[in-house]
């Protein structure tokens, strides 16, 4: 099976330069040129996927890999969808996305981060069951109607943001506040750094408002902060640490939160 | 307390944060796939637990099991 899946690429491949190169040749020699502006490099190919021409949030980290190793992603995806094409699982899919994710992620090329040499931490002051909890992410979500409008521009789509992905990563994040009691079809998220569509299909994937609503009526803390917070992640953080960043958190001291729980995108 | 996927295990390590609970789910769903109530809620009891009983920063847990795609949504 994995043979054959190999082959199945090679021949794709090849089936590939054939068609580009009788399509040059059929033009003609007078514009060859034709044919370099469409051959494409399998580097190019893999990177396009990464704000390019083949822009997916879900598989921008393919970019991120190298040659041999987005290579080695595409042909295990496909022996795998040979076999889901029988098993119908897609689990394998799944599993295979996350590990490549991981690796791309945490490789050579992957998302640097500041080192910090000391380690904070503030000890619950109150038992659980007392204790006032807070939701802050940086998913980009907020609350149908009160659209923050990134650049002045009005219902931006998820396109838009991603294509704005280098401006959103200049410019100091916005800080949309979303009461605690909004339901799930209430919010909107919008965020051109990751994948939104879990989250577009079920906020909880990384907004878990909704559970936490459960587990404070449940008794298993004392109770939810009357308003959650959410910005888009890819900001500058230059800014996000020297200016917006602290004038969150005396906001954040207001709602006087014992512990607030943070989901990056 | 913070959640993360396991891609960026080691941002949260560099950065020290207090208290992390890691799942080994994809980028964008920290928390479950869309309609797993059951893993959502065992991710955040997890981080519950962190937050109640660590008792120095960089308190790291990264909770076994997979994904699992939920049908219906």
């Amino acid at each position: 099976m994995r043979m054959a899946a190999l082959d199945a690429w090679y021949s794709l491949a090849e089936a590939d330069w054939r068609s580009t190169f009788r399509l040059g040749w059929g033009i003609g020699k007078d514009c060859c040129w034709l044919m370099s502006e469409m051959s494409e490099s399998f580097e190019e190919f893999k990177d396009s996927f990464s704000y390019g021409s083949r822009s997916d949030l879900a598989f921008k980290f393919l970019k991120r890999l190298d040659e041999e190793q987005a290579a080695a992603f595409l042909l295990e995806l496909l022996h795998r969808l040979g076999d889901a094409v029988d098993d119908g699982s897609a689990e394998s899919l799944v599993q295979l996305v996350y590990e490549f994710q991981a690796r791309a992620y945490s490789g050579p090329s992957g998302q640097r981060a500041p080192e910090f040499q000391d380690a904070p931490f503030a000890p619950l002051l109150r038992p659980l069951k007392q204790a006032r909890l807070g939701l802050v992410t940086s998913t980009g979500h907020f609350v149908e109607g009160d659209d923050p409008q990134p650049f002045g521009v009005e219902s931006m789509t998820q396109e838009e943001a991603t294509r704005r992905i280098l401006d959103f990563l200049r410019s100091a994040a916005q800080l949309s506040v979303i009461p605690s009691g909004t339901p799930s079809d209430g919010l909107r998220v919008r965020h051109g750094g990751y994948d939104i569509r879990g989250a577009q299909k079920d906020p909880n994937v990384v907004f878990p408002l909704d559970r936490l609503r459960e587990f404070a009526a449940e008794g298993a803390f004392g109770s939810l902060a009357e308003r959650a917070y959410s910005f888009v992640g890819a900001t500058s953080h230059l800014r996000l640490v020297r200016e917006t960043g602290p004038s969150w958190v005396e906001r954040f001291k207001q709602d006087q939160l014992d512990a607030v729980l943070l989901v990056p995108a | 307390m913070a959640i993360y996927v396991h891609a960026f295990r080691h941002v949260a390590e560099a950065m020290k944060l207090p208290r992390v609970v890691v799942t080994r789910h994809p980028i964008g769903r920290a928390l479950g796939a869309p309609g797993d109530i059951e893993r959502q809620r065992e991710v955040l009891s997890r981080a519950f637990q962190l937050l109640q009983n660590a008792n120095a920063g960089a308190s790291l847990v990264e909770l076994d099991g997979p994904y699992r795609t939920a049908r219906g949504i």
